[in-house]
């Protein structure tokens, strides 16, 4: 069976800074996998190659056994379509809380009903069901961060990318998109791969850590 | 004094009696500017989506050249377009001269800049997140590109109350091509104008109320769309 990501010789370099230097990683389907390391170490950039948003200055990406083709604009799309990437500060689309759930929903040109029953699950899920026709630029920062949630938890990627969900929020939030994570991991299969500073946090939730200095990868353990 | 005072009330009055010359003056001005407001809103939009969207070669100089237009006068641009629409200009078959046409025709011109200059820095300020974040819940590069669009909207809504500010009070352009033909091309603008080189102010104060009137409902409907933008 072919492993979830494969990097190859994976390089990124910002004008003359190499950020990755990767040589070689596995990660498999259905785990969790936490990536720590400080700041400035590569975490968002793996994140990033492995949403399909960057294109690696050097190297192979493969995903599910089929290389990576960045130069292919269907292809890239394709893939977008099953990785979805929560950004450590995410923005809320200018319009209400339930259309920015329903937005990967309605570019698959899924039915209104069946839409429209998908958000309010999902809000449920996250516990923003009281917010749903409220304008989603005036929720909190940890409301914010759970709406990302919900809005990639709304389209049930096979992976789901997650840029320190905990890092900009409150305890009770923390908590709620900890157990989120966890949930979807067992009810969906959902593989997810998150950073964090947080080394309980990491062995609490993650099955593999993963830790990163300086665009190294230093060690690829079990958490 | 008594004599502004008298103009006032007097022109005043003819505001309120609905007066028909009056009446058609506002409207031409009216259908004009926003005639050319829509047209060049329909180039100047998209134009400064792209230009501010993609990643293109020499971009900067685009933009320096579309700053630079911004200072076009307006009186250059109506000697322009008299060149091309004159008897013996290339167009000037089409009988262009003096109609309300040759004034949207330059008033066209005088904003395209604008609103494209606008739309860019409306689009420039939309952070480079909504964009990644449209792509990685599966957006293709329409889609992608209608997410930009739609946070950008209220700058790009200042943009085009802005160009039609700048028309409705621009007086080169109506006068040299339109000609200040009465009941025809006749604009707030250039009536008063004549009714200044008359010597009778009362038509001429009016239409100034009238402007600033619609001046004030411009600038209002600014405020508030930028009050939405958060700018």
């Amino acid at each position: 069976m072919h492993p979830l990501f494969e990097l190859q010789n994976i390089r990124q370099h910002y004008h003359d800074r190499t950020v990755l230097d990767i040589a070689s990683l596995r990660l498999e389907a259905g785990h969790i996998y936490a990536l720590t390391g400080p700041n400035g170490a590569g975490k968002s950039t793996l994140l990033r190659l492995l949403a399909f948003l960057e294109e690696p200055t050097a190297g192979r990406l493969f995903f599910c056994g089929e290389q990576v083709r960045f130069s292919s604009r269907t292809a890239l799309l394709n893939l977008r379509r099953r990785v979805v990437l929560v950004d450590q500060h995410p923005v809320a689309f200018s319009t209400t809380v339930a259309k920015n759930v329903e937005f990967g929903l309605k570019i698959r040109k899924m039915a209104k009903k069946q839409r429209q029953r998908l958000v309010a699950e999902v809000l449920d899920t996250v516990g923003l069901s009281q917010y749903c026709h409220g304008p989603a630029n005036e929720l909190s920062g940890g409301e914010t961060q759970r709406l990302a949630l919900a809005r990639a938890l709304a389209i049930q990627p096979e992976v789901l990318l997650c840029d320190e969900p905990t890092a900009n929020v409150d305890v009770p939030n923390q908590h709620i998109i900890l157990d989120v994570l966890s949930q979807i991991n067992h009810k969906h299969s959902s593989s997810i791969i998150f950073t964090t500073h947080d080394q309980k946090q990491a062995e609490a939730l993650a099955q593999h850590g993963l830790h990163l200095e300086r665009g190294c990868l230093e060690y690829h353990n079990a958490a | 004094m008594s004599f502004f005072i008298q103009s006032f009330v007097a022109a005043n009055q003819l505001i309120w009696s609905m007066d028909a010359e009056l009446l058609n003056i506002v409207l031409v001005s009216l259908s004009v500017s926003g005639l050319a407001t829509v047209a060049a809103s329909v180039v100047g939009i998209p134009a400064g989506f792209f230009l501010a969207y993609r990643r293109l070669p020499g971009k900067r100089i685009y933009i320096t050249l579309l700053n630079t237009l911004l200072a076009l006068p307006t009186v250059v641009i109506g000697l322009f377009v008299y060149v091309f629409i004159s008897r013996r200009g290339v167009f000037g078959s089409l009988g262009l001269l003096y109609t309300q046409k040759a004034i949207i025709i330059g008033q066209f011109i005088l904003i395209v800049p604008l609103i494209t200059a606008l739309t860019i820095a409306a689009i420039s300020r939309v952070d480079e997140r909504y964009r990644n974040t449209a792509k990685t819940l599966g957006a293709n590069a329409w889609q992608t590109a209608l997410v930009v669009l739609r946070e950008g909207r209220f700058g790009i809504a200042a943009a085009v109350i802005s160009a039609f500010g700048r028309v409705i009070s621009e007086i080169g352009i109506s006068m040299m091509l339109g000609g200040n033909i009465k009941g025809y091309t006749r604009t707030m603008t250039t009536a008063m104008a004549l009714e200044y080189d008359k010597g009778s102010f009362t038509l001429a104060i009016a239409l100034g109320l009238v402007l600033m009137a619609i001046s004030l409902l411009v600038n209002i409907l600014f405020q508030l769309v930028q009050g939405r933008s958060g700018a």
